[in-house]
């Protein structure tokens, strides 16, 4: 699987979740925040936007966001994102493959976020 | 036959047999006896401007001297305005003495002025509380106190002392000044527990030690030391516990600040707590993986399985543990983990860590940080107060100082306005330290008029403002909550804190451009006078702590 196309299955499920899952909309609430995943080169992301229990999405690695999930390449991001586990995050990013800009706390609260839709 | 008062048994007690020197406290009519005996016994008085002051310092002496802190008030406002001091002294287990004064018991109940029942007000605060009744007494209570404050888990104590036993002369014969026994009674587990822990330890491939204020208030530097460098662990040392070893040794996290922190617990296998409660900043122990083995060490047996049952528990004095338990442990070399934790950590604090080496403007509160920590250094102890201001302080500021850095409010109490009394209090315990005191402008408020108690006292604590004119965590906290459009009470805009210490006779400076920081800092320090810099910076910077506590309020 592309990481767009991963990106983008990922966004239609944290849509429709913020409509139909209680738990994802208790969770976030009216938080206002956009959290970007790209790949270091630019060439390839999306943006996640949560505006007071709505979420949207963007393709494209280009947007402003108030943190970043930054890959070193789509094929360590793919196989990462899809085991979906903190261990596997956590080795990624002590081999130099991923790293965030901007607050890692909401990069946190975004992965809890997926967690409960997974 | 010499002839004593009962209040001047008071002042012969404290200095003679605990050794007291300095008392925090504000005079008041029915405490005089005792104000007098401190003349007569040589001990210094550090007279505030608020009795809530005199309890946080008496508090902060406990932790910054090693000593119990002892703080005296009067009766009725002045015990009230202590309350928060003790609340909070109780929630942080610090060994504080309040001695305070009561109405006539000649008078109860007929209208006395400042009558209440102290008491019972008091009761679920302290660890043990009385009211003294009789003049040759007031010795053997005093020991009491003492005992009670110190021994096992430590925690403030509450003792009444009335006019009619204060008042009153009587031969010094009659009242007995019991001895105090200074032997340290500790307490280990059996070698079999000993052997348990050490084999889950033992068996570890990415171990994590975590040290509280229990490790801070054993004294145990030695035999933490030796258990560190032969199990191999990292470790992070967190509020009394901070700088029981420096902050930059090898096997120190701080590096990684507060992520390092939560990374470390997540991916550990074993997590040794020493004197460290699981509470809400660990989400009450459910940021543990259900997987990972615990080993905790507490001095309080019902510690040992709070919020997380213990693969092994060791009851007992934090120093005595350890130094049972090092012989049976194994040398290990974790390398390797030590080095995935860091790089991961730095990977998701890299903004944070660049922020601190760029200029910035407005000021970034980790940029702030990061100056006064270049300009100061670590032989100095830092004292931070705020909400987003104790984040940054914390992860920004090192020491090589035993309790070099702490967050006062970073308690269970999240008491704010602790810091200036903290400050003054490890000025006053370490005079030959640089002591800086970074304040958030909202906390600032709280205890600010101490600047004319250190501007009496000649107690030289340089403050700085992180000014982002507003309740910080509360306004970004609920800019997530209810929406940037509905803030409600979290403005303060700018205000020339600098000028109202100035006015009491301190050193003032508004600070507005980063490469303004250093030199106020400089010009501060050689002032020699306490001093305030208030620091503009950035209104729209949050820390990583907000969220957090955003999200620990919020119900299903």
């Amino acid at each position: 699987m592309s990481l767009s196309l991963l990106l983008f299955i990922l966004s239609l499920k944290l849509k429709a979740a913020s409509k139909t899952n209680k738990k994802f909309k208790n969770y976030i609430g009216t938080i206002e925040l956009k959290i970007l995943i790209k790949t270091a080169n630019n060439e390839r992301g999306r943006l996640f936007v949560f505006t007071k229990g709505k979420v949207s999405s963007m393709k494209g690695a280009n947007h402003v966001s108030d943190a970043a999930l930054v890959w070193s390449d789509p094929v360590t991001a793919v196989r990462v994102m899809l085991k979906g586990t903190d261990e596997a995050s956590f080795k990624a990013a002590a081999k130099g493959k991923l790293k965030v800009e901007g607050m890692a706390y909401y990069v946190q609260w975004f992965n809890d976020a997926v967690k409960i839709i997974m | 036959m010499k002839q004593i008062l009962g209040g001047h048994l008071v002042g012969k007690y404290l200095r003679e047999i605990e050794k007291v020197d300095t008392v925090f406290c504000i005079s008041g009519g029915h405490i005089e006896s005792i104000l007098d005996s401190f003349t007569e016994y040589k001990i210094r008085t550090i007279d505030v401007r608020h009795e809530q002051a005199a309890a946080m310092m008496a508090h902060a002496w406990s932790v910054y001297a090693g000593t119990p802190g002892v703080c005296l008030v009067t009766a009725g406002p002045g015990f009230t305005n202590a309350v928060t001091g003790i609340a909070n002294a109780y929630l942080d287990n610090a060994p504080l003495v309040v001695l305070c004064g009561k109405h006539p018991l000649r008078d109860d109940l007929k209208g006395a002025l400042q009558e209440m029942n102290q008491i019972e007000v008091v009761k679920s605060i302290t660890k043990w509380s009385a009211i003294c009744y009789e003049t040759k007494r007031i010795p053997e209570y005093l020991n009491m106190a003492f005992r009670h404050a110190v021994e096992g888990r430590p925690g403030p104590v509450f003792l009444e002392l009335p006019p009619d036993i204060l008042n009153r002369k009587i031969p010094l014969e009659d009242a007995p000044i019991p001895k105090r026994n200074n032997k340290k009674y500790t307490s280990h587990p059996d070698d079999e527990e000993l052997k348990k822990a050490a084999k889950v330890i033992n068996k570890a491939k990415k171990p994590i030690f975590l040290g509280g204020s229990g490790v801070g208030l054993s004294c145990c530097d030695s035999s933490l030391s030796q258990f560190i460098d032969r199990s191999g662990m990292p470790f992070i040392l967190m509020n009394y516990g901070r700088g029981e070893l420096p902050d930059n040794h090898p096997m120190s996290l701080w590096d990684c600040g507060n992520v390092g922190v939560q990374l470390g617990i997540t991916q550990a296998d074993v997590i040794v707590a020493v004197g460290f409660r699981f509470n809400w900043l660990l989400q009450s122990g459910a940021i543990i993986p259900p997987g990972t083995k615990v080993v905790r060490i507490d001095i309080d047996p019902h510690e040992i399985d709070r919020n997380r049952v213990a693969d092994v528990g060791l009851v007992g004095d934090a120093s005595s543990v350890l130094t049972h338990l090092t012989p049976f442990i194994k040398r290990k070399d974790h390398k390797t983990w030590i080095e995935n934790l860091r790089n991961a950590s730095y990977a998701f604090i890299g903004s944070e860590l660049e922020a601190r080496e760029v200029p910035s403007n407005p000021i970034h509160p980790i940029r702030l940080v990061a100056q006064i920590q270049k300009y100061v250094g670590d032989d100095a102890v830092y004292v931070i107060d705020g909400g987003d201001t104790q984040y940054f302080g914390l992860v920004g500021f090192t020491s090589k100082e035993k309790a070099g850095v702490m967050a006062t409010a970073a308690g269970l109490l999240g008491c704010l306005g602790t810091g200036i009394p903290f400050a003054m209090a490890a000025k006053l315990a370490r005079p030959h330290k640089k002591v800086v005191l970074l304040h958030g402008d909202g906390s600032f408020g709280f205890n600010s008029m101490e600047f004319d108690t250190m501007v009496r006292h000649n107690i030289p604590v340089v403050c700085v403002v992180n000014n982002d004119q507003a309740w910080g965590m509360i306004k970004h906290s609920q800019e997530l909550s209810i929406g940037a459009d509905r803030l409600q009470c979290c403005e303060l805009g700018i205000r020339p804190y600098d000028k109202m210490v100035e006015g009491l006779g301190g050193y003032g400076e508004f600070v507005t451009k980063d490469e303004d920081i250093i030199p106020a800092l400089k010009r501060a320090f050689e002032s020699g006078k306490p001093a305030c810099i208030n620091v503009l910076t950035d209104p729209t910077v949050t820390s990583p702590a907000t969220p957090l506590f955003y999200q620990s309020l919020k119900m299903e």
